[in-house]
């Protein structure tokens, strides 16, 4: 009982250091989700509809990137881009990287969604007299949404976990503030198990959204 | 449609034109800025200094409660950017992992690093280190009502005596090397072996001396130093290769800190974080050449 008000103590004392980590972790991971997520879907896109050209292009751009492991992106990112002139701070270099692995995953997602659907409905689609944009929009788009809705949600709660690695350029987002926290007062286990507990919370909020959003979307039986 | 090839052309022949300005000038600014000035110019043009240091390894780099860089490893930063400015505030901090102390260096993203860096060889050979400004060594601390009084007795005991360690390929060989015959147990974490000796399944904790130091002045009385220090390593600061000026600037401010008119600036961080008092350098033959 002694070491759990002790703990909540520190906690208290160290309360602003874990709420900014908290801020830098959800904002860089709110970043990453939504560029990634727009760069993903162009990528996507790409995959599908493109020409060979194009999609020769994408297609080496997505197996290169999905796999590179995320901290050797976070690395090249930071320090091989400062090489050709690029100087980028941590903070933008760390979203830079997570954006654009996010980008390669979503991409696949969506090409998966959008090849998922039977080839009969773009024929019927046409048959009815449909142009392609047309069938894109109104047809294969919202089907394929609800394809790829589940697996964007996973990827949005593995781009959280990827933000701690922007630890190592230095980018003071949780992890690092919770390490900064245990070498002053040497409380390892509780304090892991505290950051891991507000990347669950972080986490699970995501996936109800995500849930939330299925709900909303789904067609009606 | 000739008028449209033509255009075509200027763009490209301007393009070609604007590259080769660009690539000519970017070759030829690394050359130039080296033969002007070295980086002691562009830090006083600066302003302040940008200093490498990590922020989770106490006393030598580490968050204070109210969020504030200190520690030793951070004084040495501050003792340059006051030989600089005559201001030990004027410094911007590059928060970076031990992984990153060389790569930061390298591609100019500090102007310093001062990050607990031990001196080898083959680091040498990528960037310039300057003065040693601590001798890092393994100690022995026990508690200070314990079985054993000193690192004799522990010696005398044989292999009775139990010492945590923390965990690594070398912990055993290490530990033996002082304690031959002890019995070792190895721990994930610093704050595991402090605990192993507080509970008494370790007779001794083996780590850094600087980390028993600090340690033994956060919990002032309890425990006490065997007196015993081997695994001698130096830890100095690091600076880009190729810049003697900016390499000499940095060892003036740190040997006039340890020997000259900034000792006092020295001392106190060093009682602050190593919990002694140093006796100030003899007065008379320097005390370099003895």
């Amino acid at each position: 009982m002694m070491d759990f008000s002790a703990f909540l103590d520190q906690i208290w004392i160290a309360r602003f250091a874990i709420l900014k980590g908290l801020g830098i972790t959800i904002s860089i991971s709110a970043l990453s989700i939504v560029v990634g997520s727009l760069l993903g879907v162009l990528v996507g896109l790409s995959l599908v509809y493109g020409n060979r050209a194009l999609r020769f292009v994408v297609r080496v751009y997505t197996d290169f990137i999905r796999g590179t492991p995320v901290l050797v992106l976070v690395l090249a990112s930071y320090y091989v881009l400062s090489t050709i002139g690029i100087e980028l701070g941590p903070f933008q270099a760390g979203v830079l990287a997570l954006a654009i692995f996010c980008s390669s995953h979503v991409g696949e997602i969506v090409r998966g969604g959008l090849q998922a659907i039977p080839q009969g409905q773009t024929e019927a689609a046409k048959a009815i007299g449909l142009t392609f944009r047309q069938t894109f929009a109104y047809v294969l788009w919202p089907q394929a949404l609800r394809q790829f809705l589940p697996a964007w949600v996973n990827t949005a709660a593995e781009m959280v976990k990827a933000s701690t690695l922007l630890s190592v350029i230095g980018v003071a987002e949780l992890l690092l503030r919770t390490q900064e926290i245990i070498s002053r007062n040497f409380m390892s286990l509780q304090f892991y198990f505290f950051a891991g507990f507000l990347y669950f919370v972080i986490n699970y909020s995501i996936e109800r959204f995500g849930k939330y959003v299925e709900r909303k979307t789904a067609v009606p039986a | 449609m000739t008028v449209h090839q033509g255009n075509i052309m200027t763009i490209s022949l301007r393009t070609s034109a604007l590259c080769l300005a660009t690539a000519f000038i970017l070759s030829a600014m690394p050359a130039a800025a080296q033969q002007a000035t070295s980086k002691l110019d562009e830090v006083l043009a600066r302003g302040h200094l940008v200093l490498g240091t990590g922020s989770t390894n106490a006393p030598w780099h580490f968050k204070s409660a109210d969020d504030k860089l200190q520690g030793f490893d951070v004084d040495m930063g501050r003792i340059v950017a006051k030989a600089l400015f005559g201001d030990p505030d004027k410094i911007e901090y590059v928060n970076q992992s031990s992984d990153a102390r060389i790569p930061n260096i390298t591609t100019d993203k500090v102007d310093l690093t001062c990050q607990f860096m031990t001196v080898t060889g083959e680091r040498a050979q990528q960037i310039a280190f300057t003065i040693p400004y601590y001798r890092e060594g393994v100690g022995l601390m026990l508690k200070a009502d314990g079985k054993y009084a000193d690192y004799a007795a522990l010696k005398a005991a044989g292999s009775s005596v139990t010492i945590s360690v923390l965990q690594n390929v070398y912990a055993e060989a290490m530990v033996h090397a002082a304690l031959p015959e002890a019995t070792v147990d190895q721990y994930e974490s610093v704050d595991l072996i402090y605990q192993a000796l507080e509970s008494g399944r370790a007779d001794a904790a083996a780590t850094d001396q600087s980390s028993l130091a600090w340690y033994m002045t956060q919990n002032a009385g309890r425990y006490k130093d065997a007196g015993y220090g081997w695994n001698p390593q130096t830890y100095a600061c690091g600076v880009k290769r190729g810049d003697q000026d900016w390499l000499n600037f940095v060892n003036t401010a740190l040997h006039e800190a340890m020997t000259g008119v900034e000792f006092d600036f020295y001392a106190k961080s060093y009682k602050t974080w190593f919990g002694k008092d140093l006796a100030p350098p003899q007065i008379g033959f320097p005390v370099e050449y003895k």
